[in-house]
């Protein structure tokens, strides 16, 4: 018998739910996308208040947003943020589509996964989440993962039209996006830690910074 | 076997640790805002309690059913091209690490935080068999450093004072210049981070924990504050997940329930910084994360639990609120304990997966003040199954003889209830006797070990409750 047979063998003869137990675990993995737990009201906000908690949550865990009226506006956004930052006007960015068609300016554009040192990098959230001030991205050539976590600062892109209320929205528009990626990243303010001296700093070992840009569409 | 445990020396331990003065003022330092934050975090958030509620019924309704996830949580995982391991010990799950470490030919392994790794003594098994293992997480990578182990489950390194880690990079950084500035608490973060991120480009393979094993999805959830873990599984070109068998949840709704209530008792988080759902190994298309996702999966005791007094425990979601609130793991710290999870459950889990013989002593750690059930998330009855342990204790005569030999002479006169109230009575009188305005400062024998450090209260002068009780004609109080 093998590891795994003695392990579940052991497990099923001390698992102890009455009645039929395999009906029970195919009724519940068959509820995914529907919530069976309380769902706080802070995970319920709509319109222009779920815009406004989105920033309040996101400025309470130290990242910052700016809004600007269309994706035409971010090259200039950008690089004004990072002059704004005494950073070196250049970007990291994946392959995003909706970044593809819009003019850098002067900004230094390379693209692909993280290196060992990026001083500034640039991302598409999948959605943003008010209950919490999160941003939800999805791994992939767009949005290589390692851009999330070696840029010195992280700058993210989120419509407001992707704004959602809490995590069961959340999840199901993962559900609804198709392929399943290899990752998907909750990412709630910067990088920190309180590791040394019991003290919180910022920028462990990803982000110091994190800024965000809602586009009004 | 696991890690070598000291837990039969928790005594010594424990003396030890209330004279060591670094540690005292460490613990002194991080106490209050543990406790402070949690409160502030649970009065933000009105349904938490019912969360926890909802929590509790989820993990319960896992466990009444967990060969049925484990085995659907694996068909998904095959699916999406990940590989799963079973390890019944910690023997097989270090024999599994190294056989994967070796394919990759693998000379370093970047680690981020993961409890299972350390019960499984992954670190020092990797190193003697030439593999170098690199804790990322800077708490653990201060204590690994300093050849320590955690201290605490979510703060592995709270009992080192900041002068200590100062020492301890000034050691371990040889290339750096030696009269560098380290002055601030940000040039020692700087300088971590400048060295480990040099680490995450060399490992060819990435281990982390899992927060949760999604069933619905075969996704593994890691939930961290500084990036570690993410950088240690996407850069390397193998992703390890060391997880226990009970990490399941069935849904991503309940992984949602989880998260609510997980970052709040711990730290005091809304949300934690990042929660990252990983699911098998990077796509065709994709430019970064790992070639190979392999999930081990350590029962190592924990099936034994099942269908016992101890079931409740595998509820517990890490998340370290019970040792944040208890007086006796905030007196002696987390190595006092002796083995790899300290604090209330670990008094309770040790002796669950070392055996009552070598953890038997911990669940006599605590003053049954009840707080660890009060803050628990999962609502785990911490206390009972201490007292439970505290019974199997005895029943295998492992109690000393004294407390053994003082427990029979409570016992008989405690059943001869004319005795008991005539010895009762005199010790209330002589207590009352000793009294200076309600307080007495120094009790004789076994008494000094409470008036060492505090005043006894003196009973009232009256007699006993039961010389004043008249109860009337049908036996109610009058």
């Amino acid at each position: 018998m093998s590891a795994r047979e003695r392990i579940l063998g052991r497990v099923r003869e001390a698992a102890s739910a009455p009645g039929d137990r395999a009906a029970a675990v195919r009724a519940r993995l068959a509820s995914a996308g529907r919530q069976t737990a309380p769902v706080p009201a802070l995970a319920a906000s709509v319109d222009e208040a779920r815009a406004a908690q989105f920033e309040a949550k996101l400025a309470a865990v130290d990242g910052t947003l700016t809004r600007l009226p269309s994706l035409e506006a971010l090259p200039a956004a950008l690089a004004e943020a990072l002059r704004a930052r005494n950073l070196a006007r250049a970007i990291r960015i994946g392959e995003e589509p909706d970044f593809a068609g819009l003019d850098w300016g002067g900004t230094d554009v390379t693209r692909g996964p993280g290196r060992l040192e990026e001083p500034a990098t640039l991302s598409r959230a999948f959605r943003g989440v008010a209950e919490t001030g999160t941003l939800a991205l999805r791994s992939g050539p767009e949005n290589p993962v390692t851009l999330t976590f070696l840029g010195e600062t992280h700058f993210v892109v989120v419509r407001r039209s992707e704004l959602l209320g809490g995590l069961e929205e959340l999840f199901a528009a993962a559900r609804g996006a198709g392929a399943t990626p290899r990752t998907l990243n909750l990412v709630t303010g910067p990088s920190r830690s309180a590791d040394i001296g019991a003290t919180l700093q910022l920028g462990a070992h990803g982000p110091k910074a994190l800024h965000v840009f809602l586009i009004e569409d | 076997m696991t890690l070598q445990s000291t837990t039969p020396e928790f005594k010594r331990n424990a003396r030890g640790a209330l004279a060591d003065e670094k540690l005292q003022s460490a613990l002194a330092f991080a106490k209050p805002g543990f406790s402070t934050k949690r409160a502030q975090a649970r009065a933000a958030l009105p349904e938490f309690d019912d969360l926890r509620d909802a929590a509790r019924d989820l993990k319960d309704h896992v466990l009444g059913h967990l060969d049925l996830y484990l085995e659907a949580y694996e068909r998904r995982v095959i699916e999406s091209g990940g590989h799963v391991h079973w390890a019944e010990t910690a023997e097989d799950a270090r024999r599994i690490v190294l056989e994967i470490c070796r394919k990759a030919e693998a000379k370093t392994v970047n680690k981020g935080k993961t409890m299972i790794s350390e019960e499984c003594g992954i670190n020092d098994f990797l190193a003697e068999n030439g593999i170098a293992p690199v804790e990322t997480d800077l708490g653990e990578y201060i204590i690994q450093l300093r050849g320590e182990h955690p201290s605490h489950i979510i703060a592995p390194a709270v009992h080192v004072t900041v002068e200590e880690v100062r020492e301890a990079f000034r050691k371990a950084h040889g290339h750096l210049p030696e009269g560098r500035d380290l002055e601030g608490l940000d040039t020692l973060l700087a300088e971590a981070r400048t060295v480990l991120r040099k680490k995450y480009f060399e490992a060819e393979v990435g281990i982390t924990g899992a927060n949760m094993l999604i069933a619905e999805t075969g996704q593994s959830v890691i939930v961290t504050n500084e990036g570690n873990g993410d950088l240690s599984q996407s850069l390397p070109k193998v992703h390890v997940v060391m997880a226990s068998i009970e990490k399941i949840v069935p849904t991503l709704e309940d992984a949602s329930t989880i998260l609510r209530v997980l970052a709040r008792s711990a730290t005091g988080q809304e949300m934690s910084v990042y929660t990252t759902f990983s699911q098998g190994p990077r796509r065709a298309e994709d430019p970064d994360g790992p070639e190979e996702y392999h999930v081990v999966l350590l029962d190592n005791g924990r099936s034994n639990m099942l269908g016992t007094e101890f079931q409740d425990m595998l509820r517990c979601i890490r998340c370290g609120a019970c040792m944040n609130h208890c007086p006796v793991y905030n007196a002696v710290g987390g190595h006092a304990y002796g083995w790899v999870y300290p604090g209330p459950m670990g008094a309770v889990l040790t002796p669950s997966l070392i055996g009552v013989e070598e953890g038997g002593q911990l669940p006599n750690a605590s003053t049954f003040c009840g707080r660890c059930e009060a803050v628990c998330p999962m609502r785990i009855p911490l206390p009972r199954m201490m007292r439970s342990w505290r019974e199997r204790e005895f029943e295998k005569r492992l109690t000393p003889s004294a407390t053994r030999w003082g427990l029979g002479l409570w016992r008989f006169v405690a059943s001869r209830p004319a005795l008991y109230r005539l010895g009762t009575g005199i010790a209330s009188r002589a207590l009352a006797a000793m009294g200076r305005g309600g307080r007495i400062a120094k009790l004789p024998w076994a008494g000094a070990g409470w008036t060492d450090q505090r005043d006894f209260p003196a009973p009232e002068p009256g007699g006993t409750f039961m010389s004043r009780y008249r109860p009337d004609a049908d036996g109610r109080p009058s």
